[in-house]
Formats: structure tokens, sequence, C-alpha cells
């Protein structure tokens, strides 16, 4: 029938902020093509964060639950959603283009045998009022305008940190329905033995969005302790490079550089890092390139989008610092 | 009285007997040595039955004149008396056999007589005596002195004590001769003679009849016995060195042997003794454990596992090993000798027991060894063999490798770097591609480093810029160039390296090119002596061989004065490997305020920078550093500046300064940028 | 023990993508291309479990131009035993449904007891092949898995799932998808003699009329998705060097940049 509906990720209570920017952009989407905004919330005991997303505009929120909804499984949350959708037939699916929000787009696109684009850094309406989209490809050389076939929902998923979440509005309250979603073990698929913390939003330097990395001109292993702070607050992880881990500061795992890991992330800030070939081979395509170092000739610069000709000893904590603030924000 | 000796004096008519004696230790000889030569023969065929006139004229020269061994002086002296006095006595008995057996019942005369007799006599007693000093050196100095280089088995204790025994018995027995004897001309054997008087002179005549026969026995058994010893132990050298020498390496020294036929073949690279070819087999015979390898190899000086003089012995000892079984079966006469009967590699396994992973990627094929082996053994092909099976047929080597292997297929450079970004470096400075205009003299082979590498970059410039003030006219491949191959080939990839080298082979000879410069020394190498091997025939140059070149036309002014010390570090593919070591300094001593010091290790005996044979891509955990080791050869003639021609020098000479905090007082430049900055240019 | 592994042929990392002049169209003249490194992953671990079980057939299912032989061909010579390559005009231009749509009917007639890809493609950056693959098939479907352990039945798999924050441990019952990420193996280099025997191995050409499928179904004309057009992004602008008089002053500034300009934190 009608209805832009955004599929809410949540983790420990709280809804994905990804969630809200998609929300506050397909606020307008909805205006413009005259159908409701809703979000839809899966799992169990999850009505709580319906207040939520009602202040960044959903009018409607489908609160979806099962007892094997507890934890997100593919198949599970896929059946839930997927039915859901077979009887409200929204026209605009969207999803945080997230591990997972990739992940279940991709299996309920299947299902329902529409398109689906994903990791979208712009969504808008096409003439026609379908889906349009703005998406990288091939790693972020290219982008491309993207159209879809009629076949309803149109799907896409968006990229956390490109959309701008608007300010919420205690005060917009939405409609909160209640779906008892039907799911066996045999839409589940899968058994979930366990599921593994490695504390924080901590992964392997390969797998980071955010790496502050620290090379010869950190002098020594303990004064990598400001760039740990400084990834802490970021959410990133520490990387080095490899005269770091040859001076045995940094475990090799954390190399970064041809001879050691090649990484993607949406930021690297590169602390007394001379930028020498092998490294810059490690971390050449990542997306904004900082660098640190007292050395105006220091190859990095030549890399870097931002470059600080400063004592990193003195900038890193302050940026720190910055960062406090503007987290606080 | 004519001066002469009776052969056979004393001993009776004992000709007869002792030939027919003689005929067993030259038998066991013979044929001792052909199951030694049966055993080389396990290794396949390699052709170096050319040029034979060269090889004369090396046997002359490094056997016969000893021109490695006496780099070092008192080895080199110890040895030249001991051959030399040897090779005399040799030939003097060798003398009254001609006389006896051949002169005398042909033509029915004696020329052993007289003048000729008086010379003869001194000449073998002086060289007898320069022999026993030989040995005596040689016995200080491994029992006292004790080089580090050299290692002690009793085999050595008894070489030198037989050969001793041979000589001291050999005077004895003259003593005693010119004691019963009293010859007038006796004094005319100086040695014999002091023997006679201090050993003989109370001697009673029947006495000194019944010792001399005694002596003329022990000596005769001790001679007999030590040529029946020669096959048995390290003596073998007197073979085997000399026919390593023989059959030495002619072809340019770094130039790698191909694998022919690889579509065909069916393994690749050694990983049993068999996969060795026949000269690499009698290399491991030819080896006396001298140790001048040992000493100059970089791995063995930064304690790596590697030690060139052990991977040979060890290799001699799979050898034996494996030719226990063969020898049995060769002696089992009438049963066909079948090589594949024992499975080898289980039996005797080489590569991970005999010789450790470890020690075969330590290697920075700077040629060390080889050049210093005063018999030509070639210590590191060998190890590039066994990379290439463990490469090539296994895919087992250090991670780091397969990403530098896997970024030279995909993008024609071992740092990954897009390939069609290669002639960017270029963009501001007026240089066009073959493409654009193919009619130059020279094609700028700018290589990987000097396309990507920012640091190299800046010598690619300087020489771009060089070219151009001094007219020279010359294009670059720009994106078609691709890397020449040196790290695929040293790493073992053979395959990937000939993939490549066909390539640039065929843009190169799709735009006629005739002559090169290189940037680079491997560049150099690999397309001067190795792309022939592929049908790549180029007139190669280094860049330094053309600045020195312009200079010496007076093609360059020079307005700065630079007022720098510099040591020259000579890059092993550019000096040791190809002979260049005089352009570079040429260029130096140039340049205006320029002074050149020479470090401790340097030309022929320079230090490696630890960069080569692949080892740029590769981490270095073991040991300590190469790089660091070498800037301790800059720092103790205190230059200001340490001079590079090499791209990979460069780097970890620069790196090497910065990790041992020394930029203050000290910096890497590449002569190139000098000549520039002399010439009153930036290079940026 | 048949084990099916999906392999895309894609452009090399490295390589420069440029639109074709009217900006509807990749060109890719000069571009060197390779084994997708995510299907790689899903190859080598194929081979890990073959060596571990000690027997099996590994077959590898591509869809992709005539160029693809190619990459299929190193596939092989890692140690896969033969391979299927749906190489038709028709099959070309597709998005991930009309690919997954192909591929499914492909292998619907083959016996397997578990197909790996990989997560994703390093062109399309789509995620979805996987997914719909098993969705077509009607298997579980598990992306991004690190580690991957057969049961001692080989009726089951034990994988770990990473996702943010940590690792899902997850028992799927054979047959099933699952695609590989970085972190679940070390790609083998090939061997020579390897490379060699791959020339060897049985390469099955697949076109449309093989598997029974409708023009409208596949390649363009079966996509639910299609780019209308393609743009470069912002050159990267020489980096700025950050202002401040002094290292707080640049941190400030730089944090400011980071927020607001590049939207990175």
């Amino acid at each position: 029938m009608a209805g832009i509906w955004v599929y809410a990720e949540h983790k420990e209570g709280k809804v994905k902020k990804v969630a809200f920017e998609i929300l506050s952009e397909a606020k307008q989407m909805a205006e413009k093509k005259g159908e409701p905004l809703c979000a839809v919330l899966i799992g169990s005991g999850v009505e709580g964060m319906a207040p939520a997303l009602g202040s960044y505009g959903a009018q409607k929120v489908y609160c979806v639950e099962a007892n094997d909804l507890g934890t997100y499984t593919t198949g599970g949350f896929a059946k839930a959603l997927c039915d859901l959708v077979q009887q409200e037939k929204p026209s605009i699916l969207l999803f945080g283009a997230s591990v997972n929000g990739k992940d279940l787009s991709a299996r309920v696109a299947g299902r329902l045998g529409v398109g689906l684009a994903t990791d979208c850094t712009g969504i808008g309406l096409d003439d026609a009022g379908k889906l349009q989209v703005r998406r990288p490809m091939f790693a972020g050389k290219v982008y491309a305008e993207m159209a879809f076939a009629d076949a309803s929902p149109q799907m896409a998923s968006v990229r956390p940190n490109v959309l701008t979440a608007a300010e919420p509005d205690a005060s917009s309250k939405p409609e909160v329905a209640k779906v008892a979603a039907t799911v066996k073990a045999e839409d589940i698929m899968v058994t979930v033995s366990e599921v593994i913390k490695t504390g924080g939003e901590k992964l392997d330097v390969t797998e980071a969005e955010i790496i502050v990395s620290g090379g010869r001109g950190m002098k020594g292993p303990e004064n990598f302790k400001i760039l740990e702070e400084l990834a802490n607050i970021l959410g990133g992880v520490v990387g080095a490079s490899r005269s770091a881990v040859d001076a045995g500061w940094r475990p090799q795992s954390d190399q970064v550089g041809q001879s050691g890991k090649v990484v993607t992330p949406n930021l690297y800030i590169a602390a007394g890092i001379s930028g020498a070939i092998q490294h810059l081979a490690g971390m050449g395509t990542s997306k904004v390139i900082v660098a640190i170092n007292k050395d105006p000739e220091a190859p990095i610069f030549k890399k870097a989008d931002y470059g600080v000709v400063d004592d990193l000893f003195k900038v890193v904590p302050a940026l720190t610092e910055e960062c406090k603030k503007l987290k606080a924000e | 009285m004519l001066p002469t000796r009776e052969i056979f004096w004393n001993v009776g008519n004992v000709r007869i007997a002792v030939y027919i004696l003689a005929a067993i230790p030259v038998l066991i000889f013979a044929y001792t040595l052909y199951e030694r030569i049966r055993l080389w023969r396990l290794g396949g065929g390699e052709p170096r039955f050319d040029r034979l006139g060269t090889r004369v004229g090396s046997l002359i020269t490094y056997a016969l004149g000893h021109a490695r061994i006496l780099r070092d002086a008192y080895p080199g002296i110890m040895h030249l008396l001991i051959f030399w006095g040897f090779a005399v006595l040799f030939l003097g008995t060798a003398t009254i056999v001609v006389q006896e057996d051949f002169v005398l019942p042909i033509w029915g005369t004696t020329f052993f007589h007289g003048d000729f007799y008086l010379y003869y006599s001194l000449a073998l007693d002086v060289f007898g005596l320069l022999a026993i000093i030989g040995v005596l050196m040689a016995l200080v100095r491994r029992y006292i002195t004790r080089p580090e280089r050299l290692d002690n088995k009793t085999d050595d204790a008894i070489a030198l004590c037989f050969i001793l025994a041979v000589l001291v018995t050999g005077f004895l027995l003259e003593g005693a001769r010119l004691a019963a004897e009293m010859p007038p001309w006796g004094r005319w054997s100086p040695v014999g003679w002091s023997v006679a008087s201090l050993v003989f002179n109370q001697a009673s005549l029947q006495g000194l009849r019944v010792t001399h026969q005694v002596l003329w026995w022990i000596h005769l058994a001790l001679s007999f016995g030590f040529i029946i010893y020669i096959t048995y132990s390290k003596l073998l050298h007197i073979i085997s060195s000399a026919l390593s020498i023989f059959f030495r390496n002619l072809n340019p020294p770094a130039a790698l042997r191909p694998i022919e036929n690889m579509e065909e073949a069916e393994t690749f690279g050694v990983s049993r003794l068999e996969d060795f070819t026949w000269v690499d087999l009698m290399h491991l015979d030819a080896c006396t454990r001298c140790g001048r390898c040992q000493e100059q190899c970089p791995a063995t000086f930064t304690d790596k596992p590697l030690n060139p003089k052990k991977v040979i012995q060890d290799l001699k000892g799979l050898m034996e090993a494996k030719g226990k079984g063969v020898i049995a079966r060769m002696r089992t006469w009438g049963v066909e000798e079948d090589a594949d009967a024992s499975p080898a590699s289980e039996e005797h396994p080489m590569i991970g027991e005999r010789v450790l992973e470890d020690e075969i990627w330590s290697c920075t094929t700077c040629g060390a060894c080889v050049e210093q082996c005063p018999v030509f053994i070639e210590p590191y092909p060998k190890l590039i063999d066994m990379r290439r099976y463990l490469t090539l047929m296994e895919s087992r080597f250090p991670p780091e490798v397969q990403t530098a292997m896997r970024n030279m297929e995909n993008n024609s450079n071992p740092w990954g770097i897009g390939s069609a970004t290669r002639g960017d470096w270029a963009a501001d400075l007026d240089v066009k591609t073959l493409a654009d205009d193919p009619d130059v003299e020279y094609l700028l082979y700018v290589g990987c480093s000097g396309s990507f590498d920012d640091l190299n970059k800046k010598v690619s410039t300087a020489v771009t810029k060089i070219l151009q003030t001094t007219g020279v006219r010359f294009g670059i491949l720009g994106a078609e160039e691709g890397c020449c191959g040196d790290s695929a080939r040293r790493l073992g990839n053979e395959y990937l390296f000939q993939i490549m080298a066909q390539q640039n082979i065929e843009i190169m000879k799709g735009y006629n090119v005739k002559k090169i410069i290189t940037l680079c020394p491997h560049g150099y190498n690999t397309l001067k002596n190795e792309y022939p091997q592929l049908g790549g025939d180029f007139e190669v140059y280094h860049y330094t061989e053309i600045l020195a070149n312009l200079i010496a036309q007076r093609r360059m002014t020079f307005t700065k004065q630079l007022n720098l010390k510099v040591a020259y570090h000579d890059s092993c593919y550019l000096g040791r490997h190809n002979g260049i070591y005089d352009p570079p300094r040429q260029i130096l001593r140039a340049l205006p305020g320029v002074k050149v010091v020479e470090m401790k290790r340097s030309r022929e005996k320079g230090f490696c920078c630890g960069a080569g044979g692949g080892r740029m891509w590769m981490e270095e955990h073991l040991g300590t550093r190469i790089n660091h080791a070498r800037l301790e050869d800059v720092v103790a003639c205190n230059p200001q500046l340490v001079g590079t021609a090499c791209p990979f020098c460069y780097t970890m000479l620069a790196d090497g300064i910065k990790e041992k905090e020394l930029e203050k007082k000290y910096r890497a430049s590449d002569l190139a940028e000098l000549v520039l900055e002399a010439m009153g240019k930036k290079a940026q | 023990m048949e084990i099916l592994v999906c392999l895309k042929q894609v452009p090399d990392t490295e390589a420069e993508i440029r639109p074709t002049a009217d900006n509807t169209e990749i060109n890719y003249d000069g571009v060197k291309f390779v084994i997708n490194v995510y299907d790689e992953y899903a190859v080598e671990e194929a081979l890990k479990v073959k060596e571990k079980v000690g027997e099996g057939t590994i077959t590898l299912v591509t869809l992709g131009p005539d160029r693809a032989v190619e990459s299929i061909r190193t596939g092989l010579a890692m140690g896969a035993d033969k391979a299927v390559h749906l190489d038709d005009p028709a099959f070309l231009g597709a998005d991930a449904y009309a690919t997954a749509k192909a591929l499914a009917k492909a292998i619907e007639g083959m016996s397997y007891d578990f197909i790996l890809c990989g997560m994703r493609a390093i062109d399309d950056d789509s995620f979805q092949v996987g997914h719909i693959l098993g969705e077509f098939l009607g298997l579980p479907s598990v992306m991004g898995i690190v580690k991957f352990e057969l049961s001692g039945d080989k009726k089951k798999a034990t994988v770990h799932r990473q996702v943010e924050g940590g690792m899902e441990v997850l028992e799927v019952s054979l047959p099933a998808v699952f695609g590989a990420t970085k972190g679940l193996n070390e790609p083998r280099y090939p061997s020579l003699p390897g490379i060699m025997k791959a020339k060897k191995k049985e390469l099955k050409p697949v076109k449309l009329a093989d598997l029974g499928l409708s023009e409208g179904e596949v390649g363009k004309q079966g996509a639910l998705t299609q780019v209308s057009q393609f743009s470069l992004p912002p050159l990267r602008q020489a980096g700025k060097v950050v202002d401040g008089d002094t290292p707080e002053a640049k941190a400030a500034n730089l944090a400011k940049l980071l927020r607001e300009e590049a939207k990175a934190i």
C-alpha cells in the first residue's frame, strides 16, 4: 500500500544512531510522497525504544516481537520483517548499512524479490516517486546514481555518519503497533551458540572505521597511551607503523603497511609517522587521512588530507580533549 | 766425478717392485676419484666446456698463480709455499721417472748430472724447505692464532701432519744418504747437508745405510699413503679445486641460470641433491673450509643462521651420506646403479634439515661469497635454486613475500601501486614517453623505486634534469614500463620473472629500443645480463656511467661548491656484480668541494646494505640489522654524507640513519642529487 | 565431500576506474582483473576443508564475461578441481538479484554439501549475492565468517560470524551458504605445478539456454536496480595544513575540520 519504512536496528536497549539519521532524511521523502513514515523494531521487549523513533519523525512504530527474536539471526529477523512487509506493503524500506543492516536487508530483498542498493550516501525520490539513491562503488572510486525497478518496496541501506540527524522533537509521539511475529526454528535456520564480545567497539585493525596510528615519532611504547586515549574517544583502534613494531613497542598484529595489514578506515590519523612508501601502501585508500608530524618534509603530508606540523605530544592530547568536547555536545 | 746420484742407491733393485707397489695407490686414487666424480654426476647437466682458452688461463692465474688466495697475505703466502714446494718436489720425482724410464732406455743418455743436477738439487731442497715453512705457518695459524673463519677438524690436522711427515722423512733420508756418501757437491743440497751434519754426523756407515733404507721405505709408504689419502680427505681439493677453477662461471656473476622450458618441466628448483647440476656438486668437494665467504657474508656478520661455508659443507655431508648408497651399489659388480632406488628426499632431506629455511631466506645475493672464494665456488646461487623449489613447488615463503609477488603480478611493482600512475613522477618535467616520441637515443628505464618511492623519485627527477641540461636525448616508457623482475627472480619465482621480463622485452623491442640507461643497479643487472637469456639484447648503462662520461667530456658545468666529505657506498649489484666501482667515484671527485673517503669495506669487499635478494620486501627478524652494521662503517670514517647510486641502498641507509637517530651527524644522498646540486639546480 | 565456491572476477584494487564518456558504464580498457579477494578466502577455506577431510571435490561457479576465465584458472591453480562458467552475454549487466538468480539456477542441478562465497565483491560492494543465493536455494546463509569448522559427521558447520564489537558463534546445518571475509584465512599462492595443471582442469561453459531461464529473468533485463549514471568523486584535494598558533589551537581546528568538513568524527 504505502509507507516509507525505516528498520531501526538497536543494541542493548538503544536505537542505533543511523536510524535517526535515516528517519530525518526520509521525513521529507514521506511528505513529498504523501505516505506515512514508519519505523520497525524487531526483537524482544522493544517497545521502550518507540518514543525515540517518534522524536525523529516516525509516525508509526511497529514493534515486532517474539521470544526467538531476542538475538539477531538473519533467518528469524527476515521472516518477521518479510511477513510484516507482505502484510502492510510499504513502498520503500530503508536500513542502516551496519553489519547486520547489510546482512538483513540482503536476505529480505531476496525473499521479497525487490531491488536493494547497499551502503548509500544519498537517498531521495525520482519523479515517479520511486526511490533513487547515490552510492559509492569500486571502494569509493566512483559514485553511482541508482534507479529501481517498479517492484515494491524499493530497498536501500544507508551508510552511517553521512546523513544528518535532525533535532529530536520529544513532543512528537508515534503510533505504536505491536506485532506478534511467528518465527519457527526452520525460519531461523541456525543455532546461536554463543556471542563473544571483544570489548567495546574494538575490531581488528583491518575492520576498524577509525584508526589512530603511531610511528617512530612516538619514541617509546609508553607513549602510545595518548593514542589509545584518542582512539577510545573516537571509537577507533590503535595501529602502528613498521618502525614502532620493529622497535618492539607494538605487536605485529597492529602493524599497518605493506608487510603488515592493509586498512581502509574512514579516518586514519598518523602520529609521528613519516609515511614511507610501504606504510602508505597499507593505508593510502583511507577516506580521510590526518598526519601529525614535526617534520614538514615528511612524505606523509603529501598523502594527508589534513596535516598538522607540530609536536604530536602536544597535539594529540589536545585533540583528544577537543573530541571529548565534541562528543559531549 | 760428475755431480749426480744413483737412483735407488742403497735400497737394492727395487724398481719393478716399486712400480708394482705404486700401482696400488694410483689405482685406488683413480678409482676413488672416479667414484667421487660419479657422485657429482648425480647432478644434472650444465654446459661449462666453452671458452677453453680462458679456462686454461684461469687455471694458470688462479691455481698456479694463486691470484685470489693471495688477497690475504699470510694464508696466501702460506699456501703458495706449500703448493709450490710440493709441486716442485713432485716435478723433481717426475724428472727422475722421465730420466730413468724414458730418456735412458730410449736414447741411452742421462741428463741427470752435472750443472743440471746441481741446480736440481738446490731447487728441490729450497722448495722442500719452503714447503715445510708453509706447513709450519699453517699449523701456527690454525692451532695458535685460531682465526674466526677457520673451524678445525681432525682431517685438517692429519693432512698437515701427513704433508709434514712426507717432507721431513724426505729430508731425513737425504741427510742419511749425504752423510753416508759425503759427495763433494753435498752443499748444493743445503737442507739435506744440514741434516747430515746435525743429525747424522756421529753415525757409522753401516748405521747410516740401515737408517737410510728404513727411512726410504717409510718415505715411500708415506708417499703412497698420501696418494690414497688424497681422495679420502680434504686433500681432494688438489683435484676438485683445480676443476672448480677450470669450470668456473664465465658468465656475468649475477646473471642467474634460467629455468628452461618451464611449460614442460615437472619440477622446479632444488629440493634433492640430484636437482643440482654436476658443477654444484663438484663445488661441494672443492671447498676447503677456508672461511673467506663466511667472513664477508653480511648475513653471517649480523648473526643470521646463514653461513655460506656451512651451507656448502652441509650439502657436502648430504652428498656423502647419499653417496654411501650410490658407491655401495657401484662396488657391487654387475648391479645396475639406480639413482632413484632410494627416495632421496625421505632418507636425506635437504630443505628443513640440512639447510634450514631461515638460512635460505636470509641471503641478500650480495655475491661476496662468490667474489671471495679462491676456487670459484658459488654458494648463493644454490640458495636461490632452493628458493625456486620453495616458491614454485610449495608456495612456501615468508608471508610478506606473497604480497610483493601479488603486487608484481597485478601492478608490476612490489608495492602494488596502480600501474597506470607509473609515469606520474615525470608529470611536470617535460619528459616524453616513447609512445609520444620514439625517436630518441636512450630509453631511461626508471624502475619501480624511481617511479613510486618518494625518496627515489628525487633521483629520477635529478637524473632527468641532468640529462636534459646536457642535451642527452632520451624518453621514458611511463605507464608502459614494467618491473624488471629482479626481486621476483631472486625470491625464486622464476615463472613470474620470465613473464615480466618477456613483457618488458616485447614493449622495448616494439619501440626499437637500442640503448637503455637505468637508475637502479638491480634493473641494470637484469636488463643487461639476464634479459639476453630471454631474447632481449640491449646496450645497457647505469646512470653513473653516463654521468661519468659526460663529466669526462666536459659537458657539465658545476657552479656550486658543495663542501662535503662523502663516503661512497658501493651497491653490490653495481660494484661487485658488475665491476662499476670507478665511475661513481669519478663523479664525486669532479664535484667542487667534495672530498671522497673510502670506507673500510669498499669496492670488491663492499658490505651489503641488506636489501638485495628480495630482502627489501621481507622483515628482518633474525640477528641484527644489516643496514645498521653498514652504518658502523660510515660512522667509522666520519663523513658528512654517505653517497649511494642505488635506490635500495639509499632507502636502507637513510632509514638506518633515522633508526639509529644519527640525523644530526650524517645524511644519505644519491649521487645524482649531488650532481644536480653542484650544477646549481634543485631536484624539486 | 562436494563444495561449491562462487568466484567473481573484479578489477584490481589499484586499477583506475573511469566511467565512459556518457557516464553510463565503466571503461575497462587497460584495467587489470583479479579474483575478488573475498572469494579467495572462500576458495582457500574450501581447500582447507578438503585437506582436513582428506577427500572431496571443489567446483568453482563463476558468472562473468570471457575474460573471467583467467581468474577461474587461478582458482583452479590454487587447487579447486573444476569449474562452471556462466558465460553468456545475456547474463551481463546484472545486479545482485539477477546474478544470484542465474547462479542459483546453475547450482540447482549440482550436488553439494555446502557453498562458500565471498561476503562482498569489491566492484559492486553490494553484499547481497550470498544471501539472495541462499534464499533462492532455500538454504541458510551466514555472511561474514572468520572461522569455519565442519562437524565430525560433516552434517553441520560451526562458524564464527564477525559483528561490531564481537563475534557470533553459530551452528548451521548443511547444506548452507557461507560468505567469507577477511580474517578467515590467508589464501595460498598457487604453486607452479598448480598453475600448469589448472590449464587442463574441466571448465564448463554454461549458456542461458542451458539454464532454462528467459532473457528477462537475468542480466540487465532481470536486474531490479540499475546504475543510471556514474560520477567521479571529488578529486582528493591536496592536503590542507591545519592552522594554529599553538598545538592546542591546531588541535581545535583539526577537530572542527574533521567534524564539519570531513564528517569523519
